[in-house]
């Protein structure tokens, strides 16, 4: 589905990844794991046209997406949640989920998916008339994930869904993941807490320093001597 | 006359709301937009009242042409951007301004005769002069119609969302350089609106912008900056002040006590009246 070949970023000349490749298949929860720096971020900025890559493809559904912009992108089919989240602070948590439904502002059912964020994350149904920014960071991840998926995407693609999140919350957010690939989406998620992901994760990568150091399923990952004493700490 | 002045901010506290960029321009689009309804009388016989629309749509297109045309590549700017934007929209004024004078000459125009020119009306007593009335009304109503368009339309919702965080909206699938190019063409189209009313009763010539801007300048910080409905009530506040310092002082200095109420209000609440942050 995703396909990602000898992609290179660089931010004024400095390379944050160099010829990273990885692939996402149908159906799949891919975990992207790697210190603070490694390159994690970019690589989800890379597909999703936040940055432009300086050499490399990404194909999606097998069409070059890669310098294509950002919001046609997002019109393909994959919904990004950045690391910082980026919701409209002063807009209401009503009107921050409704902008993600915008690509089908002419539908009639364009507020189909917001049944299922519900279902996901029900706080938010309580919340619906709440400034985004009086949110809690959990709450907020949730909003985030929620106006992703008003989007209708085929493809999330999650950056450090866990960060600044209390520890209860962080395991719903994981759930919700899981069921977010049970509802037939695609998870691309990018993660610092290596265990959580893989135990949700169908194959993962690591990445070090920029390079995909590692590639496996899940189990392989979490099985391997070395990851376990140097990233999970076993 | 305060509500046009609201009008004529409003314009200008919408595309500063959205993006961060004061239009130095704003004062020549009004002239442009005296320009149209004066030809568009003297061509045709069309009163400003009829004009008003046509010329408020030719704005919404000029000053959405304006985004896409300057002010986009303008913002892009990879150093000194603050400075690259007010020159690109000062040297727009001042461009507007020649091409003006050459073409229109600095003669001063004036609409001899329509339908509410010069007219007044009798309520409890009190005359009012009728153009000046009418604009009241249409500033109004304009300012209804945007508040309804913000705050129900989707394109509104997406408007109030480049304002927060332009650089988000993608992540929704929206094109943020529409909803400014959007933007640039609603301000624009209010002031063309207000311009429209203004050619009834005020001379028409080449430099007719720089005064009323200088006094949307004020109105906008008076109000607040970035807020629509405080530029409008800054308007209304501006237009009271103007009209008791006429009573008081000579004509001449009319303009002190908009200045004067203005410094008032930078030095006890720099945000403005209704400026929130």
């Amino acid at each position: 589905m995703l396909s990602v070949r000898d992609v290179t970023t660089a931010y004024q000349g400095l390379v944050a990844i160099s010829n990273v490749s990885i692939d996402v298949e149908q159906g799949e929860i891919v975990c992207v794991a790697g210190a603070n720096g490694a390159g994690k971020s970019t690589l989800l900025k890379s597909i999703a046209g936040a940055e432009r890559p300086r050499a490399g493809s990404v194909t999606f559904d097998g069409n070059r997406i890669d310098g294509m912009a950002q919001h046609l992108i997002t019109a393909k089919g994959i919904a990004y949640v950045p690391e910082n989240r980026r919701l409209f602070p002063r807009l209401a948590v009503r009107d921050n989920l409704r902008l993600g439904s915008y690509l089908y502002r002419g539908e009639a059912n364009r507020e189909e998916p917001l049944d299922f964020v519900f279902k996901l994350f029900p706080r938010l149904s309580e919340r619906m008339d709440q400034r985004a920014e009086t949110l809690s960071g959990g709450e907020q991840q949730m909003l985030a994930i929620g106006r992703a998926l008003m989007t209708r995407p085929r493809l999330l693609m999650l950056d450090e869904p866990s960060q600044g999140i209390m520890p209860k919350l962080v395991d719903e957010i994981f759930q919700a993941v899981k069921r977010i690939r049970d509802a037939g989406m695609t998870v691309l998620i990018v993660e610092q807490r290596m265990a959580e992901c893989l135990e949700i994760a169908d194959r993962a990568y690591i990445l070090q320093t920029g390079r995909v150091l590692m590639q496996g399923t899940a189990s392989e990952i979490s099985g391997n001597k070395d990851v376990r004493k140097a990233y999970l700490g076993l | 006359m305060g509500l046009l002045y609201g009008l004529i901010a409003v314009g200008l506290a919408l595309i500063f709301g959205l993006m961060d960029v004061v239009n130095f321009a704003h004062g020549e689009f009004l002239m442009i937009a005296m320009y149209a309804t004066f030809f568009l009388f003297a061509f045709f016989a069309l009163d400003p009242l009829l004009s008003a629309p046509l010329v408020a749509a030719a704005l919404f297109i000029f000053g959405a042409v304006v985004y896409l045309l300057i002010v986009r590549f303008a913002v892009r700017a990879k150093a000194n951007t603050g400075m690259v934007q007010i020159f690109s929209t000062f040297g727009l004024a001042v461009l507007m301004r020649g091409v003006a004078q050459y073409f229109f000459t600095p003669d001063y125009r004036s609409i001899p005769h329509s339908w509410l020119g010069g007219k007044t009306i009798s309520i409890a007593g009190i005359y009012l002069p009728q153009p000046q009335l009418i604009g009241a009304l249409i500033a109004i109503a304009a300012f209804a119609g945007l508040y309804f368009f913000i705050h129900r339309t989707d394109f509104g919702r997406a408007l109030e969302a480049t304002r927060e965080d332009a650089g988000a909206v993608a992540l929704v699938g929206i094109d943020k350089n529409k909803v400014f190019a959007l933007g640039w063409g609603l301000g624009a189209a209010l002031v063309g609106l207000a311009g429209a009313v203004m050619a009834i009763f005020f001379y028409v010539f080449p430099d007719v912008g720089a005064s009323f801007a200088t006094i949307a300048y004020v109105t906008v910080a008076l109000g607040g900056f970035g807020s629509v409905f405080g530029a409008f009530a800054g308007g209304i506040v501006v237009g009271l002040v103007e009209a008791i310092t006429t009573l008081i002082l000579p004509p001449s200095l009319k303009t002190v006590g908009i200045y004067g109420v203005y410094l008032l209000v930078v030095f006890v609440r720099p945000r403005g009246l209704f400026g929130s942050i």
